[in-house]
């Protein structure tokens, strides 16, 4: 792995598309709508990676951990109103859509978010999102993250 | 009073035929807040904040129905904030509004959320 610096040249983010003529993916990834719509907003995007940790969550901790997350505290130092205006976004707007996904269940008497039928796919392409930017950021032997 | 069809109203479109299903009903504003789209508070939450102010409870506490029954709310900021694919906004004027349960709820393109409630209407 050669990790020469080159140059700053910044602004000029440096992803290549190679063309390998090996087009192994199944075409099938293209039409899994709710995969890419259940990751197509930060909030969600937390809510699906903290299912790789917790099958089982109450919304005000998931809410209490993305305020943390988005503050960039400790989840000891969130606000009240932090977690009020994270509470709030996920109970009336991400949630219910994971769950029209069929991405997440909610048992509105307890609160809980569980796993639903296509958690793992969703999972899945979080995890080879890592993956491939891993393994971009080795070859590139920098990183663009901005973020 | 009208009867309310339990926020399945979805959203006004301002043309000539009013969609509403009570045009006589009068309203009255009871509360609003801005909503500042270069801040990270999210639409959602300064909807229901403002719903939770004219309810006199708690935001945790408005939780029926979720606005995502209600309206996308995600269509109302992209259609009144959303900026061109380039980053720079669009000099958009403009507003949307949507029944939630009782409440009128009024979002314009300069970012004030209202909301109004049903006034008794005046003997005639």
């Amino acid at each position: 792995m050669s990790e020469e610096s080159t140059g700053e040249d910044d602004g000029n983010v440096a992803v290549s598309v190679r063309a390998t003529g090996d087009r192994s993916l199944p075409r099938k990834i293209l039409e899994f709508d709710h995969v890419y719509e259940a990751l197509a907003h930060r909030r969600r995007r937390y809510v699906c990676y903290s299912l790789l940790e917790d099958a089982q969550q109450s919304l005000t901790e998931l809410a209490t951990d993305v305020a943390a997350w988005e503050n960039d505290v400790p989840e000891g130092a969130v606000t009240h109103r932090q977690h009020e205006r994270a509470y709030v976004s996920l109970y009336h707007t991400h949630i219910p859509k994971l769950v029209a996904l069929g991405v997440v269940s909610f048992d509105a008497a307890s609160e809980t978010v569980m796993p639903a039928a296509n958690a793992e796919q969703v999972t899945a392409a979080l995890i080879g999102a890592g993956a491939a930017l891993d393994s971009q950021q080795n070859a590139n032997g920098e990183t663009n993250a901005e973020n | 009073m009208p009867k309310t069809n339990n926020g399945g109203a979805g959203s006004g479109t301002d043309s000539g035929d009013d969609v509403t299903p009570d045009r006589d009903t009068r309203w009255q504003q009871v509360a609003k807040r801005l909503y500042d789209p270069d801040q990270d508070d999210a639409l959602t939450s300064v909807i229901v904040f403002a719903i939770a102010d004219a309810e006199g409870v708690a935001p945790t506490e408005v939780d029926a129905p979720t606005l995502y029954n209600v309206v996308d709310v995600a269509a109302i900021e992209g259609a009144l904030f959303g900026a061109r694919p380039d980053g720079t906004a669009r000099e958009t004027t403009g507003s949307v509004e949507f029944r939630y349960a009782e409440y009128l709820v009024e979002v314009n393109s300069g970012g004030w959320v209202r909301v109004c409630e049903p006034t008794d209407p005046e003997p005639r």
